[in-house]
């Protein structure tokens, strides 16, 4: 029973959003609950998912009963998924911030034009299935396919009420598609050498003929795949579409994207890296990990950098996820256990906070009608916890002790000084400087300008706004403190790949 | 310079691959009019298909169906290279399902902002969002 739990973990969602539309056509306010439910069972599932993988170790589903990267000598013809420790670790905070996330969407989807509730319900649900997907995927192709089914609902999700919102979508279309394109590129140069799909497969072809490794096609095909992959997850010079979008997508939905779009497939392309071309991939003189962690140093500075000068709230948040999403290859690619221990923290801790602030920032526009840090001081209308929220939330942000993003920031530090990497651990510095820069600027506007609109006294939110607040604020503060078993698990994780 | 050209030429999927991957490519950036940035989205996506079913073709290959004549011989028997690959023309099935749910939802979003700033120039809808 336990052994088919991804799979029906992947078809409660998938099923629910399949069953959506028929439901909503009758009870279109059963829509809400439906979605809530099937998330939230989702989500224990999950965790039980983790507590199977932590006591029997890692398993391998097989899809139809083909044969898989562990059965030899058979070839693996069939579709595999992989559930070990990292992707586990991944499930319990993606269907986690699922439900946060849609606890907080509920009040705010009636924005959106009465018609379009229960598409909402729909494309999310779809969203969450092909995330889920993505995190189980063990084949290459399946991570394109998957990439796809998560990337198409994103981009409805985005346009979905309509307005300013439509020419972001199309935009994050246009781009996106650009991207799985030179994603699929890479996947087909990868079969032209190999004549296999399967991640394991991969690894052990590319183990077994070293020269592959160096050859124009191996090559070509994972600078295709970080392309299109680098696209999905923002990287720096690749982060174009990812601002306007997140400003412009309704409030119910920029957290969701925020939180688990990027990050994901930023984990992908973390198990292609070590899973399939294995840390000590290099392309002549060039070592593999050092070309990502200077792409890394150039995102994390310039993202924050970014972020210091905009004006709109939410797109200070965008550019502060594209700082992090740098900052998170920094570590991976040191190239030791700290540092990807300490990223693949960062990393949950990153799509939590980044949930927390778009939170802050919908709540701000929807209650405070307050859009640009100049308007922030209407906050102060707000509730004691939702003041203590953006406090937590910004203490992690830019990394003080309590809370997780320290914890992470100081791992990929430790990472880096293991590696003699100083230009790395000089960019997180700098980095965090311009995070507390641009975090000053939010706590000056909030706290010492006179207010600007008296109208807006105290504002009472409904009772899953404020829950979402909390857990996401007290979310970081608990990851802080089981910070130690986390590390220790990803080590283990780093360990399994010869980190 | 010469044998690169000649062995290029032998393989004319492969140019025929790059020629319209850079075309649409060079539309998709170029071309303000948003229907023809998506025909070259379109031709961007379908050149990586072509060169997903190119690699299954083999010199004088046959469909991979195994015929009733030989249904008698053993699998041993059966000579591997004188099929084609079906796995590509599969990939291409899944890419193609993806591709056209992925122009579904941009005409739609096309057919959207047209109805909403009476105009297809990405230029002229960005100076009316101003």
């Amino acid at each position: 029973m336990s052994h088919h739990l991804p799979v029906m973990i992947f078809l409660l969602p998938f099923l629910t959003a399949v069953c959506m539309p028929m439901a909503g056509l009758k009870y279109r306010h059963g829509c809400r609950s439906l979605a809530l439910m099937a998330v939230v069972v989702m989500c224990i599932a999950a965790c039980v998912n983790l507590t199977v993988v932590l006591d029997h170790g890692e398993s391998r589903y097989a899809f139809g009963g083909w044969s898989i990267s562990t059965s030899l000598p058979a070839p693996p013809l069939g579709i595999e998924w992989v559930n070990d420790t990292l992707a586990s670790v991944m499930l319990v905070a993606l269907s986690g911030l699922s439900v946060v996330c849609l606890l907080y969407g509920g009040p705010l989807s009636t924005a959106l034009p009465a018609s379009r509730v229960v598409l909402y319900y729909t494309l999310i649900l779809m969203l969450i299935s092909g995330l889920t997907g993505l995190v189980f995927a063990g084949d290459i192709f399946n991570v394109f396919v998957f990439l796809e089914v998560a990337a198409l609902s994103a981009y409805a999700l985005v346009g979905i009420s309509g307005g300013k919102a439509l020419v972001a979508a199309f935009r994050y279309l246009i781009l996106g598609t650009l991207g799985a394109s030179f994603y699929l590129l890479g996947v087909v140069f990868f079969y032209a050498s190999t004549g296999t799909l399967n991640m394991a497969d991969l690894a052990r072809q590319l183990a077994d003929h070293p020269e592959l490794l160096s050859s124009k096609a191996v090559l070509g095909g994972s600078i295709f795949m970080f392309i299109g992959l680098g696209i999905k997850m923002a990287l720096f010079p690749l982060h174009g579409w990812l601002p306007d979008a997140y400003t412009q997508a309704p409030e119910a939905i920029s957290p969701m994207l925020a939180a688990l779009m990027t990050k994901v497939a930023l984990y992908a392309w973390v198990r292609i890296l070590f899973w399939v071309l294995g840390a000590t991939a290099s392309f002549g003189q060039v070592h593999l990990l050092t070309l990502l962690g200077t792409l890394g140093i150039f995102a994390t500075v310039i993202g924050a950098l970014l972020a210091l000068t905009q004006q709109n709230v939410k797109r200070m948040f965008a550019y502060g996820g594209i700082s992090h999403v740098g900052l998170i290859l920094i570590g991976v690619s040191q190239g030791n256990q700290t540092g990807f221990a300490g990223s693949m923290f960062y990393l949950i801790n990153d799509a939590v906070m980044q949930a927390g602030l778009f939170f802050i920032a919908g709540i701000a526009i929807y209650h405070f009608q307050a859009r640009t840090v100049n308007d922030m001081a209407n906050l102060r209308g707000g509730s004691p916890l939702m003041i203590g929220t953006i406090i937590v939330l910004a203490m992690s942000m830019i990394g003080i002790p309590p809370t997780g993003g320290f914890f992470g920031k100081w791992h990929i530090i430790l990472g880096a000084l293991e590696a003699r990497n100083y230009m790395a651990v000089g960019a997180v510095i700098v980095a965090t400087l311009l995070t507390m820069a641009y975090f000053q600027r939010l706590f000056v506007n909030m706290f010492h300008q006179r207010r600007v609109a008296s109208s807006t006294s105290s504002v009472e939110l409904p009772l899953s706004l404020r829950a979402s607040v909390g857990i996401t604020s007290a979310g970081v503060l608990i990851l802080g403190l089981c910070s130690d078993p986390m590390i220790k698990l990803f080590r283990d994780a780093a360990a399994s790949v010869g980190l | 310079m010469f044998e690169h050209l000649v062995t290029g030429l032998q393989r004319p999927n492969f140019i025929a691959f790059v020629v319209l991957f850079l075309w649409g490519f060079f539309i998709m950036v170029t071309h303000p009019n948003l229907v023809k940035k998506l025909i070259g989205m379109y031709l961007v996506q379908t050149s990586v298909i072509l060169l997903l079913v190119t690699f299954s073709a083999k010199k004088e290959a046959t469909v991979p169906i195994v015929t009733a004549a030989d249904m008698d011989r053993s699998a041993t028997q059966l000579n591997p290279a004188d099929y084609t690959n079906p796995l590509p023309h599969v990939l291409t099935l899944t890419a193609i399902v993806v591709q056209v749910a992925t122009l579904g939802v941009s005409l739609a979003l096309v057919t959207a902002i047209y109805q909403q700033r009476d105009s297809l120039n990405e230029d002229e809808i960005l100076k009316s969002m101003q």
